[in-house]
């Protein structure tokens, strides 16, 4: 079997491919004394070039970069183009033993920076002259990524093991959530899984997963950075998963998925660790410490510790009725002396809240697809998200846990605090935490030949209504708590006000409701290759009495969209679109200003094209919008917009 | 005058109600193919990926429709399991399911000699035979239009004739829907055959397979196993074999139509797709 060359597998080498090869020439030394041959090889390459532009003085090829103004990177900014190559290289070792790693070029590197090396000439205050050195980002190096090794075993119940990276899909978002596109095979750990019983009714997956040093942990660390400690101990941070899906008949299936994390710290007090305060084992006083002895070794301890469980169940009642629901716990506990509060000490950004927490949450969604075969569905959904839950490591992006649009629209929402709306341009979709959710939301839907209707009610009440929460040693405000979100000119430092952090679910005084309506149609025309329309709309009445005390505070939104979109495909593999969406929100008591709250009106008229090109392996995108906004509010006078821009996308794999 | 007017009211209604049974009536009724159960491994072999999105019975072919409605026609294909989108396809401008990629061969005209043999690249090693040659294909993918065409024109050749793309696509529990202008098809005969292949959607596909995913040798966490690493077998997970009435026999007729062997690295016995016809041919 070793000897056969895998027809699936090869590539076709040609004299380019060969040359990048022998470019990788410590690989396929590895390679080489493995036993491999080229055959068993399976490259495939991509080029990916981004062109932003915007009518502002931003340098950069991303609109938001990260988020943390101490850590400013240098790839942020509207008004750039960079190109990446990524190499992604599988083979196949044996019958049974699988293996693959991908070459990326780290994104960043403009065209415009020719002689980019990645070595600092000049201090970071200095004139860089020398048109070099302005940072690894823009050095457009390869860097090793996504390596993994998986092997097919032949053991009763084992189904494989897999070492290196993985995306994290077999969990779920409420435990450890499938990776972000951009971070996709970061993360990496030991994986195995298998199944048993009778038409192998129970699979299971476990894994012991590597903590990535930022976001997973008090302080957005498992202690980098974290001013509590002065030698961060990380190597040794895990999560450790499991998940296990019975299906009990065909139309019920039942899944426990659960997760515990760990970041373990020095035990300073121990005489063996670096920076001991009980080196010599004596206290002040010169007296021996009893119980203090140097063994070389080093205790450690826990410095946070996550758990999050969830049971779901899918049951197909019908054909066309389905039964989906979740149970979960959540807590988490931590040690304060080798943790910072990050609420009282870093402006209330804080991916958890400070103290020792559990909480549950669930949901139930019964989906009637066309029961009747008339075009009619109906779905409906139950949720209740306690306060306290938090899924320290669930899904940050690319994944939506209910059925309501919420209030940013087609992200969805995401029990955590640790959402990731960075690193995203202004055509990516927002997510939104739904932490303290308890309501329920109904969509009626017709679709039926070239009609298709979607309407939606949602009432949201919040487990996080409280009056005088501690927001400043405790719970995380995020800083910008209030008014609904621009997201199309969101910016961190939120001047002037473009509305709540996505992540601020806690506020001092609240006592708050929310309705949300919404109505999507779409209709194809049966003109030139066919005429799609599209639109929505879209209210959304958002309440907070705020304190209980006064009236004077009580917020009122009153949101209403409009967007509609109209698109044809010119020709194969080309397509042509232009969209415009009005806004108008009137806000009473939208944001203090310090004299208290003011009342604001928002309207936004956005306009833009969008361009989808397919042809023989290029693809290509651009997208070119005007945003004009207009913000009266009491706290400004005549805040005007004029935003136009564009992002081009061109890219080839092959 | 009352009841004068009533009765005007209820003789249109009565008139109404008889037109549209006699519309009814006199519409071509849909055409029902049924597969039975627990048969979408192809030739037998064939096994999921790791992957937990691909739930058990994802792939598994249960009932075929096709609907004479009016300009259109409709397909409906039927499958064992909720159809899901675990990839976000509305990220990716799809149709709202991410893993099934249904091909509807047909037969139109039923003539030796005419329309092709072959099936569209990424299907493996399976044909038809001459007499059962397809004239259209329809493609019932979760891809949208514009990735769709593109990959047609790019990787079709002198098939790319015979491809039809819906005007809609989409999922609707454990069916897919989706709406054929008749302009581009024709109006369905019940003379026309017809052979529904599962595959799955492979959205970064191997050179030249048009959007399919690899059955290979040993199963990995996105392509199935069972099959060959060599280019033998027909890539194919469910079909309709027999009479494609649902009955259990159809499985193992299923699995001698797709057997397959190689011929060192080269193909041996090529699998040779039926067709199935609503009604007997002429004689």
């Amino acid at each position: 079997m070793l000897e056969r060359r895998p027809r699936r597998l090869p590539l076709t080498l040609r004299g380019r491919s060969l040359a990048v090869l022998a470019v990788l020439g410590t690989g396929l030394t590895i390679a080489a004394t493995a036993g491999a041959d080229l055959g068993r090889f399976e490259i495939d390459a991509r080029i990916y070039t981004k062109h932003l532009y915007q009518n502002d003085d931003s340098q950069g090829v991303l609109m938001l970069g990260n988020p943390y103004p101490g850590f400013v990177d240098d790839i942020s900014g509207n008004n750039g183009v960079a190109t990446e190559l990524e190499l992604a290289i599988r083979g196949k070792v044996s019958e049974f033993v699988e293996a693959g790693a991908r070459i990326a070029s780290r994104f960043g590197e403009r065209w415009h920076d020719w002689w980019e090396s990645g070595n600092a000439f000049y201090g970071s205050d200095s004139i860089n002259t020398s048109g070099e050195s302005v940072g690894m980002n823009r050095a457009s190096y390869l860097k090793l990524r996504g390596t993994y090794l998986q092997a097919a075993l032949d053991i009763p119940g084992v189904t494989f093991v897999r070492v290196g990276a993985s995306d994290f899909s077999m969990f779920n978002p409420w435990t450890i959530g499938k990776v972000r596109y951009i971070d996709r095979d970061n993360g990496r750990g030991y994986f195995v899984g298998g199944r048993f019983g009778e038409e192998d009714q129970v699979q299971y997956q476990i894994g012991a997963i590597a903590l990535p040093k930022l976001y997973v942990g008090p302080w957005w660390s498992t202690g980098v950075g974290d001013p509590a400690l002065d030698n961060a101990f990380w190597s040794r941070d895990w999560a450790y998963a499991g998940t296990l899906r019975w299906r009990a008949s065909d139309t019920l299936q039942l899944r426990l998925v659960a997760d515990f994390t760990q970041d373990l710290e020095i035990d300073r007090a121990d005489p063996d660790a670096q920076g001991s305060l009980n080196a010599n084992c004596q206290d002040l006083l010169g007296n021996p410490i009893p119980g203090c002895a140097p063994d070389q070794a080093v205790d450690l301890l826990t410095r946070y510790a996550s758990v999050n469980a969830t049971l779901d169940v899918e049951a197909d009642l019908s054909d066309t009725v389905r039964l989906t629901g979740l149970v979960g716990l959540s807590g988490q506990r931590m040690d304060r002396a080798l943790t910072s509060n990050a609420v009282r000490d870093n402006q209330g950004m804080s991916p958890i809240v400070y103290d020792d927490t559990q909480d549950v949450a669930g949901t139930l969604r019964l989906s009637a697809n066309d029961p009747f075969e008339n075009g009619f569905s109906l779905q409906a959904e139950y949720f209740n998200i306690g306060a306290d839950w938090n899924a320290i490591f669930g899904a940050r992006r690319e994944a939506d846990v209910l059925l309501t649009e919420g209030f940013v629209g087609n992200g969805g929402q995401l029990p955590t605090l640790n959402l990731a709306n960075e690193f995203v341009d202004f055509d990516d979709d927002w997510v939104e935490s739904c932490i303290g959710w308890h309501g329920g939301t109904g969509v009626l839907g017709y679709d039926r030949d070239n009609t298709r209707i979607k309407a939606e009610y949602t009432f949201i009440g919040y487990n996080t209504n409280r009056q005088n929460r501690d927001v400043d040693n405790k719970y995380p405000d995020f800083l910008h708590g209030d008014g609904f979100t621009d997201t199309a000119l969101y910016n961190y430092v939120n001047v002037p006000d473009r509305g709540r952090d996505p992540r601020a679910v806690f506020h001092r005084d609240q006592y708050r409701r929310s309705h949300i309506v919404g109505v999507t149609g779409r209709q194809l025309f049966d003109v030139g290759r066919e005429l799609e329309v599209e639109a929505k709309l879209r209210y959304i009445r958002d309440e907070d009495f705020r304190s209980t005390k006064t009236t004077q505070d009580d917020y009122a939104g009153d949101i209403a969209i409009a967007r509609a979109q109209v698109a044809v495909p010119v020709v194969d593999g080309v397509r042509v679109g232009v969209y415009g969406q009005l806004d108008h929100w009137v806000e009473d008591n939208r944001v203090t200003s310090g004299n208290g709250y003011s009342d604001d009106v928002t309207d936004r008229l956005t306009i833009g094209t969008r361009v989808q090109v397919q042809y023989h392996g290029l693809k290509v995108g651009y997208v070119l919008e005007h945003v004009n906004k207009d913000l009266a509010s009491e706290r400004y006078t005549d805040l005007h917009w004029n935003v136009w821009r564009s992002k081009a996308t061109i890219e080839a794999g092959w | 005058m009352r009841t004068n007017r009533l009765v005007r009211v209820l003789s249109f209604a009565t008139l109404a109600g008889l037109a549209f049974a006699v519309a009814a009536i006199a519409a071509e009724p849909p055409v029902v193919l049924q597969d039975p159960a627990g048969d979408d491994n192809g030739p037998g072999t064939y096994a999921y990926p790791n992957n937990e999105v691909y739930k058990r019975g994802s792939f598994d072919l249960r009932k075929v429709e096709i609907i004479d409605k009016d300009t259109t026609v409709e397909f409906r294909v039927t499958l064992g399991a909720t159809i899901e989108d675990p990839w976000d396809s509305k990220s990716w401008d799809g149709n709202g399911f991410s893993l099934q990629f249904v091909q509807i061969y047909i037969d139109i005209d039923h003539q030796k000699g005419s329309g092709y043999t072959g099936v569209l690249p990424g299907l493996g090693t399976a044909k038809f035979a001459d007499d059962e040659a397809w004239d259209k294909v329809v493609l019932l993918s979760p891809q949208g239009r514009t990735r769709l065409s593109a990959e047609v024109r790019g990787k079709a050749g002198n098939m790319r004739g015979g491809v039809v793309l819906p005007s809609t696509t989409r999922a609707n529990g454990k069916t897919l829907v989706a709406s054929v202008k008749k302009s581009e098809l024709g109006t369905p005969s019940k003379t026309w055959g017809y052979q529904v292949i599962v595959q799955s959607n492979e959205g970064f596909p191997d050179k030249g397979d048009l959007l399919t995913r690899k059955v290979n040798e040993t199963k990995g966490d996105h392509r199935f196993g069972g099959g060959s690493d060599y280019d033998c077998d027909p890539q194919v997970l469910d079909i309709l074999a027999g009479q494609a009435k649902g009955e259990k026999s159809e499985a193992a007729d299923q699995h001698k139509t797709l057997a397959w062997s190689c011929a060192g690295e080269k193909p041996g016995k090529v699998a040779h797709l039926p067709m199935i016809y609503a009604a007997p041919a002429a004689p």
